[in-house]
């Protein structure tokens, strides 16, 4: 009976994996000395985010494009776990996705919006050509940088996130950093409130 | 964690499991939340359909089935169908961490409950996508609402749990609940009872329900961002709104309630049980309490949770300083 059951998961598998073995072969000869499956999740993240970049710009309607951004956040996030890093991930998508894009969406629905603004019009030739060299000059420095020497990939097995090392670095190796940008917030908040503000006026002197 | 087949397979079936789990939750709850109703308002509840209409809330689920989806004139198409999707996706992905009981996770995660965090924000946009696509203004004012409240009550909500994590020392759910004991006395919310009624009023705040649900107050916004809903997008987003109610409760049991611990025989049933005293409280909550304005909504939020959140958390580290 357990032979028989051994036998049927086997074929199982073996149907699985099949397709994935051929795909596998076939990146191999391509890409020799690389592990297949971080590959995949690399290319599927970087198409994510690509997609993300491309409705945000290309969207005329600004809260596509802003689900542009959300949708590249997302895939930055992907990044980081493929970097065995789950807690900066985690920490991307609560903090970008779930509190900038929502305050982002809360501006956008603070000002006026009748899709008369500046995205709803095609570019005109000057940005088109500022936009084309700013896409083409990191490619080209960049690009020959990375196929030259193309990283290792691989899926880590990352174990134990070391919360309390990273915390340890913070109020200790990166001290000065870490109250410097928590300086620069405060004075933005500070600013941002300072510029809100407005004194209420007392009953006498309300406008009539 | 192991990249192997067998773990995937686990976590399809875990999967499953958990949408099983999600679907039979709300046709419960639907009941349960009506029967409560009509007993806290004096009046009978669903009594029809079937023995004392217990099976009302699956007629519905058939009625929501079969309407027609209707579309309104001029929404933006996309982010319209998107948004009760959107609501629904991050769902499956919230319930991974979740210990069920000491071996029953469908994915052990070392920062678990940041991974539910950080999940849990994705439920707001598609709330604000929502109001935003149905072009119409009682579903923007929802999305409006929608916003400030989820941003204001996620940062008391962060910092109750965060004392719990000092305690710990630990962001994974599985040793949360192993540090506490098997008694309620021993329990975290014998331990940090102000961080545990500051989560439960900021899980009624993020979860949109009665007396903080502002987004979708019938009585001023007719049903807030989803008022242009109708048929299964409307199915959806009530669905998602259980399974989030579902979710915190879950994570209020395994965080303050001692999780699959209990008195005699430790086991995920003890999960289930506190999970659902937790749900019944917010279903009470919402038939006894009225709405509350936005302002004071806002007003109870700043002025209050938040500066007795941090005060929590600053005693709490100085007191885990001192007995080192």
């Amino acid at each position: 009976m357990d032979q028989v059951i051994d036998k049927i998961i086997d074929t199982l598998l073996a149907y699985i994996w099949s397709p994935l073995i051929a795909l596998e072969t076939m990146i191999a000869d391509y890409l020799p000395g690389q592990d297949i499956a971080a590959l995949i999740a690399y290319a599927v993240y970087v198409l994510i985010i690509l997609a993300g970049g491309f409705l945000a710009i290309a969207s005329r309607n600004l809260v596509r494009a802003m689900l542009g951004l959300v949708l590249t956040f997302l895939g930055v996030a992907g990044l980081y776990l493929l970097l065995a890093c789950p807690f900066l991930a985690f920490m991307q998508i609560l903090i970008y996705v779930g509190a900038v894009c929502v305050l982002i969406f809360f501006a956008i629905m603070l000002t006026r919006n009748t899709n008369e603004g500046e995205e709803s019009k095609l570019p005109g030739i000057g940005s088109a050509i500022y936009g084309f060299f700013a896409f083409v000059l990191p490619l080209g420095i960049l690009g020959p940088l990375i196929i030259i020497n193309v990283p290792k990939l691989e899926l880590k097995d990352y174990g134990q996130t070391d919360t309390k090392l990273l915390g340890e670095g913070l109020i200790t190796n990166d001290v000065f950093s870490f109250e410097l940008i928590s300086i620069i917030l405060l004075v933005a908040m500070a600013g941002a409130v300072f510029l809100a503000w407005r004194r209420r006026p007392t009953p006498d002197e309300a406008p009539k | 964690m192991e990249l192997s087949l067998l773990s995937f397979v686990q976590i399809i079936i875990a999967c499953l499991l958990i949408i099983g789990l999600m679907v039979g939750n709300a046709v419960i709850m639907v009941y349960i939340e009506r029967k409560a109703a009509g007993f806290i308002q004096r009046r009978p509840g669903p009594y029809e359909v079937g023995p004392r209409g217990t099976i009302q809330a699956i007629c519905d689920a058939m009625k929501l089935l079969g309407k027609q989806l209707f579309i309104p004139g001029n929404v933006d198409w996309a982010l319209y169908f998107l948004a009760p999707v959107l609501a629904f996706l991050p769902v499956l992905v919230l319930f991974l961490p979740i210990p069920f009981g000491k071996y029953l996770t469908t994915l052990q995660v070392d920062d678990g409950i940041l991974l539910i965090l950080a999940f849990a924000g994705l439920g707001v946009i598609s709330n604000i996508l929502a109001g935003w696509a149905s072009n119409n203004k009682y579903g923007l004012l929802g999305a409006a609402r929608a916003v400030a409240q989820s941003v204001a009550y996620e940062i008391p909500m962060i910092m109750a749990l965060l004392a719990v994590v000092f305690l710990t020392g630990s962001l994974n759910l599985t040793a949360i609940v192993e540090r506490q004991g098997t008694w309620p006395w021993e329990w975290n919310i014998a331990y940090q009872p102000l961080a545990c009624f500051i989560y439960f009023v900021s899980l009624v705040g993020e979860t949109n329900r009665a007396p903080f649900d502002l987004p979708e107050a019938e009585s001023e916004l007719t049903a807030g961002f989803h008022t242009e809903y109708s048929g299964m997008g409307f199915a959806l987003f009530f669905l998602s709104e259980y399974a989030n109610m579902l979710l915190v409760s879950f994570v209020c049991a395994t965080f303050f309630l001692g999780g699959y611990r209990g008195p005699i025989l430790d086991g995920f049933w003890w999960t289930f049980i506190k999970a659902y005293a937790v749900m019944c409280v917010i279903v009470w909550l919402r038939w006894t309490f009225p709405r509350v304005r936005f302002d004071q909504l806002l007003n109870i939020n700043w002025k209050w949770l938040l500066p007795l959140s941090i005060l929590n958390l600053w005693v709490t580290a100085i007191i885990i300083k001192f007995i080192d």
